[in-house]
């Protein structure tokens, strides 16, 4: 079907208009919508950052001014980025933005992210806990005579460390329990390999 | 020494190139959106000192710039080499970049992260891509020490990049899968696995050459392995889909197959004028023609070296002084006349 407003393009929007109780069907090109007036669902159709503008469409941008006044006065220490200002940027401006607006939006980022904790590569040169784990000793040089699987092991246990912590946030103790047991168990491991 | 995109992949037909990128930010300063001039630049020249001998120990040579000492003409050509992106073209801040000899790999300092670590190749080959992201991103983490949260992972300007701070990108080919009424739905099925599947040149909906980015869309919650086994059998699942249908009009349409990649051919050798859309269609209909053996050309050569050479920045580039759009279309037509092989 073509777009029924340049007749040129193929219409891949399908947008169902109900006034006064008439339903009414229209059919539209990505680019003849784009034009159009669709309010905070319009930055579906904008290509430049789709992901970025969509968060702050699901955060609500919307409804800021409704909100809850608290909220517009919540600002972080370290660099100054106001509430309202991360929800028009969707932009975090230092680290410590995270832990400021982090809890305000994890519904949004279950949304974009479909999970909450972070499972992948942990930097392998700055993490006290992690080194002292991995040296034995506190040490931050890295051992370049180590055992690769035991190295894997210890990597393991950092990341069973974090969903451990996770799970007593929520108050989930038969999880807790389960990755506590699974540490014990993984250092265990390293011991008898040492 | 050939540039990345000028070396031909004979891996698996339809895979133009893989793309790994990596974004980092150090511990010690605030993002970029908040620091002001004074600090950007210290934080910039420090990372610039301290990443000084990068690659040295396996023989690489890095260049460094500040992206501010380079032409605008020069940062649009290195976007349109898929070097820079738009925010680096558009940022007015102090930044700068390490750039490897061949252009495969950039290290971008203090755009919309302070680290955007980047690696290019032609082929499928995000695994080997990651490994050799990964020995950068160590090598940087052993000076610098990252934002990083047991939770949320890498801690970056963007929620959409939070998390492992990875985009791992394939460019395929698919001119005829393209054309089907299922594609759009082909497309949001991938959307349910996780990986984006956008056009690469062209507005919106109109893809010029049919070159097709997949990516991951989600960066937290995955491991990076994870995330490159999505793109990649997303890629596997498209490329083979294409050639599926290709193999079909080849037994049911060849003589109109061939008949439209000579006629490609034979505009593009002899025109003395090509848009940025013509151009881009006609060497699309070649690379397919190639791949699937219905031309043959004196010497082998890499189409998308042509179709990354045909862009403005980077025909401007070949030029002594600015040129019209009209102008632009010429050199555009010469380019090609030049660079295409006899048959």
């Amino acid at each position: 079907m073509l777009c029924e407003k340049c007749k040129i393009r193929d219409a891949n929007i399908q947008y169902t208009e109900v006034i006064n109780g008439t339903k009414k069907e229209h059919h539209f090109c990505a680019q003849c919508a784009k034009e159009m007036d669709f309010g905070v669902y319009a930055a579906i159709f904008d290509g430049e950052f789709p992901l970025g503008k969509l968060l702050s469409g699901l955060l609500g941008i919307e409804d800021t001014d409704k909100g809850p006044d608290k909220l517009h006065q919540i600002l972080c220490p370290t660099c100054g980025t106001g509430y309202d200002e991360f929800v028009r940027d969707s932009r975090f401006g230092c680290a410590d933005c995270y832990s400021v607006f982090g809890p305000l939006m994890e519904d949004s980022l279950k949304q974009l992210h479909g999970n909450l904790i972070h499972t992948g590569k942990t930097p392998v040169y700055q993490r006290q806990d992690y080194m002292d784990l991995r040296s034995g000793t506190g040490e931050h040089e890295k051992d370049s005579t180590e055992d690769p699987n035991s190295a894997v092991n210890y990597e393991e246990i950092f990341q069973w460390n974090a969903k451990l912590k996770e799970a007593l946030r929520f108050e989930d103790y038969e999880t807790a329990a389960v990755c506590r047991d699974k540490i014990k168990e993984l250092k265990k491991g390293n011991e008898a390999d040492a | 020494m050939l540039r990345w995109f000028e070396q031909k992949d004979t891996g698996r037909p339809g895979v133009i190139s893989s793309r790994i990128r990596l974004v980092r930010n150090w511990q010690d300063y605030r993002f970029p959106s908040t620091l002001d001039e004074k600090e950007s630049g210290e934080m910039v020249r420090s990372l610039e000192f301290g990443l000084k001998d990068l690659g040295k120990d396996e023989g690489h040579n890095f260049e460094f710039a500040m992206l501010g000492d380079l032409e605008e003409l020069d940062r649009v050509a290195l976007k349109e080499r898929r070097v820079l992106n738009s925010a680096a073209v558009s940022n007015k801040k102090p930044a700068g970049i390490f750039i490897s000899e061949n252009e495969d790999t950039g290290i971008v300092l203090n755009c919309d992260d302070h680290i955007r670590i980047q690696l290019l190749q032609m082929g499928l080959h995000l695994e080997e891509l990651w490994e050799r992201a990964g020995k950068i991103d160590d090598y940087i983490n052993e000076r610098f020490a990252y934002a990083f949260d047991d939770r949320y992972g890498y801690l970056t300007s963007f929620p959409t990049n939070m998390g492992t701070g990875l985009r791992a990108s394939v460019v395929v080919h698919l001119p005829m899968l393209s054309q089907g009424k299922k594609f759009q739905g082909l497309i949001s099925d991938m959307g349910r696995f996780g990986a984006s599947v956008r056009g690469v040149y062209g507005e919106r909906d109109e893809n010029f050459g049919s070159l097709y980015e997949i990516s991951n869309q989600k960066t937290l919650g995955q491991t990076e392995r994870e995330i490159i086994d999505t793109v990649t059998k997303a890629a596997i699942q498209l490329t083979n889909q294409e050639l599926q249908v290709r193999k079909l009009s080849l037994q049911r349409h060849r003589d109109e197959r061939e008949d439209e990649v000579y006629k490609s051919y034979g505009v593009l050798k002899y025109s003395r004028r090509l848009t940025s859309r013509d151009a881009m269609i006609f060497l699309s209909q070649i690379m397919a023609g190639l791949a699937d053996g219905l031309i043959h050309t004196e010497e082998d050569f890499s189409v998308y070296r042509l179709m990354l050479g045909i862009q403005p920045a980077n025909l401007q580039k070949l030029s002594d002084r600015p040129l019209s759009k009209e102008e632009l279309d010429g050199a555009r037509a010469e380019f090609i006349r030049r660079e295409l092989p006899e048959l």
